[in-house]
Formats: C-alpha cells, structure tokens, sequence
C-alpha cells in the first residue's frame, strides 16, 4: 500500500509541469598514488622497513547558480543556493597492512579500502538578504574549534552586523558509515576491546546542538571589517549503550562555551583573541592572544599568548588523568626585503605548568622531570621568487621539554616551460635527540626529493615526485608520489 | 626553579637580540626597495607606460577644465577594462596640433609642438617618420590596450586592463566625484597606475552596513564562475612578455590573513572566520591538509615519522588540527611496533612489542616509569615516573595506550590489581570533579563501582 502511494506521488510530481533552469558546476578529481616506505620494529627489536602503498580518489563537486531566475541578484550577492560534495575513496595495501589488527581490534585509519563522504550539503547564502544555511554533512571551524556533524546550520543576520546561528545534527564518527574519523572527539578508542572501556559506546549516535550570537564590523563577513566577535555554544551527548542498572541514561561527550573576536587599528595593529570554556571540566582548555603590527610596508611583527589544557571526550578516563597545560610565549618577524624576496624568524616559548600533588617534600618534581618544565625554539627563513625561480631555505632549532632538534630545508621551483612544466627539488638535513627515551633516543637524517609537474592540458596536471632519506637507523628510505588532477568547470 | 629562570632568560634574551636584529636589518633592506612596496599591486594595476608630459594640477587651475572635459567617457563608463585615456582630438580643443607641423609654435596660444607631450620626440629631426607613426597609431587615446601597435619611433600609451571591476558610471550617477576616488591627481602632473585607488579607499566607503554599499569582495575583484575570487591573475604590461600572478592578502584588511612565507604553517588565526577563507579557496583545500592522505610536504619534511617524536611530545605543531590520536596515531605505532599491541593491554595478557614494558626487548620508557627495580607498582610520583608526563601532556601517551593499559593498575576493580588513585589532592572537592560526575558519569564508572560514594565527589 505504501508503495503504491510513494510511486503515485512520484508519477504525479513528474506529470506537473515545472519551470526548469540551468545551473553550472565545477569538479575537481584527483588520483594519487603513492608508494614509501614507514620506520617500524620486527618483533625481536630489529628496524626494518615496512611497505605502504595507497591509491586515493577525490571527487569534490561544486553545482551553483541553481536558484531559479526570478530569485537571482545581479549582484550576485543574494539568493545563492549551491551544492558542495567531497568524496573521497583510499585504498591501501602492501606489506604495511599485513600485521595490522583486525576483527575486534581493527582501527578505522588502518582498514585496507575507505569510502569516505568528507562533506555533503545543499547550502544557501544571502537568502532574502538575511540567511545563509547549510544541510548535510558540513565542516565548521573557528579559531578555537573544528568539527563535523550531519545537519543543519543556519546564519541569520538580525540587525546591522549582529548575527545569530543555530545548528543541529549528530556528530561526524568514524564509526558511522562513510565517515572519517579524524573530526571525532579524541580519547576513546572503537578498537579496545576491554569491556570496562565500554567500546559499544562507540557505535551510539551523538546528537549536537549549538547556538552563536556574532557582531561582524564587516557587515557582509567578507573581510572589510574592523571589529568581529562570535561567542558559541556546542553540546554533543549520546545515550549509554546497554545501560547496567545503576547507570545514567545519557552522558554528555563534549559541551564547550567559546569567544572569539578581532579589531583592528587602521591598517596597522590587529589583534585578535579566542577563549574556551569547557563544561565538562568546569575549566578553560583552550586561550590565545595575539598582536599583530604592520612596522612597515611589507614587514610584519606579531606576537601572541597561548594556554592549552588538554580535554577529551567526554566518555573518556583521560579528563580525569590530564590535569596539566602549558604556556606558550610566541614572536615573529616577517619581511619584503625586497621585490620577491621575503624573509621570516620566529620564536617561542613553553613553560608547562605545576600540576597537583607535584611537589612532594619540597622537591619540584615537574622541573625535575625528564625535559624539565620549559621548551624553547625558532626558526628563520626566506625565500625568492622570480618569474621562472622560486628558492626557499629554512632552519630551525627546538630545545627543553620533547627534545632537541636541529635542522634545516632547502627547496627549489624552476618553470622549465612556464605555464606548463615545472621541476622541484628539496634537501632536508636534521638532528633529532629525545629527552625521554632511554633508546634509540637520537639520530640524524638526510633527504632528498626530485619531483615534475606537467600541465597536460587545461586544468589537468599531472604531478611526480621521490624521495629517499638515509640516516642513523637505514641507509636508503624509498617514496614515491605521483598524482594526476583534473579541474573543470562546466 | 632558578635552573627554570636561567633558561627562560637566556631564551629570552637570545629571542630578543634575533628578532631586533632580523628587524633592524630587514627595515634597511625594506626601505631600499620602499618605493616599490608603496606603488599598488601588480596584480590588480598592471605596470603602465605613460610616455606623455602633463600636468594635471596646472590644466585643473586654469580654471574652466573640468576632469570630464578630457575624460569623456569616464561618466559612462561601466568597466574598469573601458580606455578613458583622452585622444589627440580632447587635446585640439585647446592646443592647435598640425601632425604636419611638429614644431609649430603659436606664441600666447598653449604648445602645440608634438615634443611638448609626447617624451621621447623632444630631440627629433626626422619629423616625418614621427607623423608616420601617429599617423599609423590612430588618435584612440592607448589604442589597442597593451599593444604595441604601429607606434613608430614614438613609444606608445600602453594602460593594460586592470585586474578588477568598476563601473565609473554607477558611481558618477550616485554623486562620487572624481576626486573622492583619484585623490591626488589634481595636485600633481602625470598621473599614473600609482594614483589609482587602493582597496582602503575603496572601503571607506563599502563598509558593508546596512546603510552602506557592498563589502563583499567579488563586488569588485574580478569572479571565477562559481562566485569564488580568481587568484590567478594574467599581468599584462610593457613588457611584451605576458607574466601571470596570484593574488593573496596584503593583511591590510585582517593583519593575520597575510599570506607571508610561514602562513601555511600558521594560519589558524586568519582561519578563524572559514566564510573569510571560502572566499578565494575550496572548502576541500582545507582538507588537503587536515584530513589528507598526502604529507605536506612544506609542514612534515623528509622521513618525519623519525622526527616526529619531539614534535608530538611538544605538540608543536598541533598534531591534533589533523591527527586523532586514538586511530591515526594509535593505528600508526602498533603497525610499526612502538605501541602496546591490543591483546597486550587485555587483563591478564602481557604486551608482546619490542618496546613493550613487560616482555619486550627494547625499552621505550626509562627505568622506573610505572614499577620498580621489583617489578611493583609506583604508588607515589616521582620525577620519572609516568604520572608527572600523564598528567602534564597525556595526548603523548594517548598515541600509544589505549584507556585499558590505565585501568591496568588505576581501577577500582580488585580483578586488576594496583587501584592506584590518578586524582591529585583535592580532586574530590574540586569543580572539576563535581562538572564530570554531573556530566557523565560513563567516564567515571569505567574506575568505579555503581554506588561508589567517590561517585559523588565525597
């Protein structure tokens, strides 16, 4: 009975004439396959080599103008409805893949064939003038968050350049069909088969829904503004799989509270800040600063404060065991030193902050421990472009807590045929020692990379590249790279 | 503490006497090519070649010269791409030019010699070539945009077509005089592709605001099909051979959007604002990166995997703008044996790796980390133990360990063992532990029984 009045329906909709339009789209398909080699350690504690190869399809599809006519703006800045898909299908095999778990264990990043649908979503801007909306699977990030979720979202600009937002969905996991996991809240594992850590929590749906409120100087939220700031709020949270008497019903994954905002003096200073607030932990986790001013011309000098406390999903043990987060004190330099040239330094500086309980009969336990309580490092660089040229040259060294390391990248582009066919190289040379590690606790690589790419045709460029590195732990570390694009709009 | 101080002021010290010292020689290499960095972009003003003598400011105060007495066409123009270059013929109205008299003086009367405009024919003999080569020129004012033409021995007007829509028109009609815009050209001689307006100007006005024209950049720079910016610009110029340039932000309208050498690796704060970035860029461009299958071969250099290990330990970069760490990394060190292999965290099963902590025949923690010399466990912190690192960076753990290699010994469950409490003091009364009990008590009963009074924060 319901098929015959789905398929009713179906033929009455396609029996009313309709007025048609036209719409345009623009695809962009990639094929990359790559074959390198992963450091790793044969069960009786020998180095060995072990063999990846991946063969990765992207699909991204972009269909726009498909409002009908009598809605379209000459200005082009109103009633926009478009369709945006990334697809993504990786293969991978070869002797990495071999060992891996499986079964129970199986880890999403390790499975031999993915089908990953990365974004998928009928979307809206300047609607009537007021409303920008997106439906489907959708990527958001801002200064202090990055996260996906199947649903809606929906910008409403209320008066002048306040503007509110309401989104809902479930959370984007790798345990659902056709989804990547990396967009997943970190601290549980699907792959743990300890019953106490409660992996069929995994496989439960996560509903998500959040709010925002945003003043935007810049009316349009196209750039010109001179002021900005948005405080949001996100709840994700998940019913308990196969509750045990005595178990809540719900538990809440993640809940954040967050500000963020920006304001510029003439074309000069700029400075912007993020806060986060985390209700799960009843703490801040998340909280950066920073200043930027114009010197000059075309020479920058910025400055920021960062604080970061590492959280977790709120199924996970580890918000309870992370107590720490450090201090980071960062500054940089940049100029035009002259036409195509530029050059950069930068620096920063960590202090990890006491934790409880870790002075014990006076004794500072965390600057006592390996790495000590500090971390400090730079880098400089510049770079040169010509017309057919493009050289750059980087060092950097890092020291304190993790490690030493000690480096340097030189690169170079030449247009053999401008427009058409380029030639690469780059040489890489560091030293590396941990500060923790009672083995294999240093070492030094050298590297060296060849690569071409090809225009073929418009929009379409073909792209290779090797590598092989030596060093401390193999004489010869084998990559290769070769990627084949196809960008047209229609 | 002071071991802590001495670094910190070193490091700073030393930072500080780089940084000015890269400051002070880069604003002497800067102020060298100053003139350069001054003058708009390329990109969207093509470099000119204005071979004429004129004086703007003495043609304006003579009184009765208006800007569209010679720029005729510039009231009706709609694109930018529109020659508003004034022809011979805008000039005759006043000076008496006889292409057969190149020399021709009318004294009391304005200079109608050819050398008093065109440069280079102020040491000119053979006349009569010069009059071929205008001849063959036209009087189109630029003529063909960017071409030679059959110019002569006179170097001709080029004004390549700028790399940005205006419609002159609409603004005339809406009462913005031409000086609202061309700010400086009445108060200097020629005016060049360096008097044309730049974008601050330009939004001085489009603000944006409800009251306000458009803000939004594709009102103005030149649209791909799909409503995005065309970055890739052809600069046409002078010069015959044609050069193509990508436009990217100065940082004059957001600071931290510049696209300056180390922007690839630092641009989560021109990011915060994606509507912002989607301006230019694909959505799928920032999956490239953050969820790629390609290593970035600029961020992670040659054989990474071997360098990555002090980076993750400092989480610089933030492996987690990319990175998950219980598949991605996780998935990654149990493939290559550097992490507890999953049966080896089971209760009761001993992890079989090479680095493992038990069997294994590498160490990848030192002495005393989570046992003693004895094989029992810590029950105090010490300086080398786990718990100073867990509760300080536990994402470094994370990379390898699962949440059962903690329940091993931290438990309440009497099946496990140690029960060794992960709560520094105070934890009990603290907000911390109230807001996770109330949230989630999932978290809380993978230590702890049903009923457990701890459950309560007591």
């Amino acid at each position: 009975m319901h098929c015959r009045l789905l398929a009713g329906a179906i033929a009455c909709s396609l029996a009313i004439p309709s007025v048609g339009w036209s719409y345009d789209f623009a695809i962009d398909v990639r094929t990359v396959g790559q074959g390198y080699q992963v450091r790793g350690y044969a069960p009786d504690g020998r180095n060995q080599l072990l063999s990846r190869r991946r063969l990765t399809q992207y699909l991204n599809l972009n269909v726009y103008d498909i409002e009908p006519a009598r809605w379209k703006d000459p200005t082009g800045g109103r009633n926009n409805l478009f369709v945006d898909v990334s697809l993504r299908f990786d293969s991978d095999f070869g002797g990495y893949l071999l060992g891996r778990p499986r079964g129970d264990d199986e880890i999403r990043e390790l499975k031999q064939d993915q089908v990953d649908v990365l974004y998928a979503f009928v979307g809206g801007r300047g609607v009537a003038g007021r409303l920008d909306f997106q439906l489907g699977r959708q990527i958001h990030f801002d200064q202090v968050d990055f996260y996906s979720f199947d649903g809606g979202d929906a910008i409403l600009r209320v008066h002048g350049p306040l503007y509110a937002e309401a989104f809902a969905g479930t959370e984007v996991r790798g345990e659902l069909p056709l989804a990547s996991p990396v967009f997943e809240l970190d601290g549980t594992s699907a792959g743990s088969r300890d019953p106490a850590t409660r992996p069929d929590q995994a496989r439960q749906l996560r509903p998500l829904v959040g709010g925002a409120l945003a003043l935007d100087g810049d009316g349009d939220g196209d750039g010109a503004g001179r002021f900005a700031a948005r405080l949001a709020y996100r709840r994700v949270w998940s019913a308990t799989a196969q509750p045990l008497p005595g178990e809540p019903a719900t538990g809440v994954n993640d809940e954040k509270l967050a500000l963020t905002g920006s304001a510029a003096w003439r074309d000069r200073v700029f400075a912007t800040f993020g806060v986060r607030y985390n209700l799960l932990v009843a703490a801040f986790d998340d909280q950066q600063i920073a200043v930027r001013v114009r010197v000059a011309a075309r020479q920058w000098l910025s400055a920021e404060q960062a604080y970061l406390a590492p959280t977790f999903d709120g199924d996970s043990i580890w918000n309870i065991f992370s107590s720490g987060a450090y201090r980071d004190l960062r500054i940089g330099y940049e100029a035009g030193l002259a036409p195509g040239v530029r050059a950069h330094a930068r620096a920063f500086l960590r202090l990890f902050s006491a934790t409880p309980g870790e002075t014990v009969a006076g004794q500072d336990l965390g600057a006592a421990a390996p790495g000590g309580r500090l971390a400090g490092g730079g880098s400089a660089g510049a770079d040169l472009r010509r017309a057919r040229v493009f050289v750059r040259a980087d060092g950097y060294f890092d020291d304190g807590y993790g490690g030493r390391k000690l480096g340097s990248d030189l690169s170079a582009r030449y247009a053999l045929r401008p427009g058409t066919w380029e030639a690469e190289w780059r040489l890489t040379g560091f030293f590396w020692r941990s500060d923790q590690q009672p083995a294999t606790n240093r070492g030094v690589v050298f590297g060296v990379q060849v690569g071409s790419r090809y225009q073929l045709a418009q929009g379409m460029r073909l792209h290779f590249l090797a590598e092989d590195n030596a060093g401390t732990f193999y004489r010869a570390q084998a990559r290769a790279l070769a990627l084949i694009e196809v960008d047209a709009s229609l | 503490m002071n071991r802590v101080g001495r670094w910190a002021r070193a490091w700073v010290a030393l930072a500080a006497v780089v940084v000015a010292g890269a400051v002070a020689a880069g604003a002497g290499l800067a102020r060298a090519h100053g003139e350069a960095a001054r003058g708009p972009s390329p990109l969207i003003y093509p470099r000119q070649s204005i071979p004429l003598r004129f004086d703007h400011a003495a043609h304006l105060a003579r009184g009765g010269t208006t800007c569209e007495g010679c720029h005729a066409a510039a009231t009706t123009s709609t694109a930018a791409a529109d020659d508003l270059m004034p022809g011979e013929g805008a000039c005759r109205s006043c000076h008496a030019i006889d292409r057969t008299q190149p020399l021709k003086v009318i004294a009391g009367k304005p200079p109608a010699r050819c050398d008093a405009c065109h440069v280079q024919a102020q040491v000119q003999v053979p006349a009569q070539v010069q009059v071929q080569g205008l001849a063959q020129g036209g009087e189109g004012g630029s003529g063909a945009i960017g071409a030679a033409g059959g110019g002569g021995d006179l170097p001709r007007v080029v004004v390549p077509r700028p790399n940005i829509k205006f419609n002159h028109q609409l603004h005339a009609a809406r009462g913005v005089g031409c000086e609202v815009c061309h700010t400086q050209v009445a108060r200097q001689a020629l005016a060049t592709e360096a008097d044309l307006p730049r974008m601050a100007l330009c939004l001085g006005c489009h603000g944006g605001g409800p009251k306000q024209p458009t803000a939004r950049c594709g009102a103005c720079h030149l649209t791909l099909p799909d409503g995005r910016l065309r970055v890739n610009l052809a600069v046409g110029g002078p010069l015959a051979t044609a050069i193509t340039g990508q436009l990217a932000p100065s940082g004059s309208l957001r600071g931290f959007d510049a696209h300056t050498a180390t922007f690839r690796t630092d641009h989560k704060t021109a990011g915060r604002d994606q509507a912002y970035c989607l301006t230019c860029h694909r959505r799928s461009e920032c999956l490239d990166c953050h969820n790629g299958v390609v290593r970035p071969l600029d961020i992670h250099p040659s054989d990474y995997v071997t360098l990555h290990a002090p980076d993750a330990r400092r989480n610089t970069p933030d492996c987690s703008s990319c990175h998950r760490n219980q598949t991605f990394c996780v998935g990654c060190h149990q493939r290559a044996g550097v992490a507890a292999d999953p049966s080896g965290g089971l209760p009761g099963r001993r992890p079989q790796n090479p680095f493992g902590t038990g069997t294994g025949v590498k160490s990848f923690h030192p002495p005393a980390w989570a046992r003693d010399a004895t094989g029992a466990v810590l029950t105090a912190p010490r300086a080398s133990s786990h718990s100073m690192q867990a509760k300080r960076n536990i994402r470094t753990c994370v990379s390898c360990h699962r949440e059962e290699t903690c329940l091993e010994c931290h438990s309440t469950d009497p099946t496990r063992g140690a029960n060794v409490t992960p709560h520094g003091p105070g934890f009990a009364d603290s907000s911390r532990c109230r807001a996770l009990s109330r949230s989630n008590r999932r978290a809380c009963l993978k230590c702890h029984s049903v009923g457990a009074t701890e459950l309560d924060c007591r």
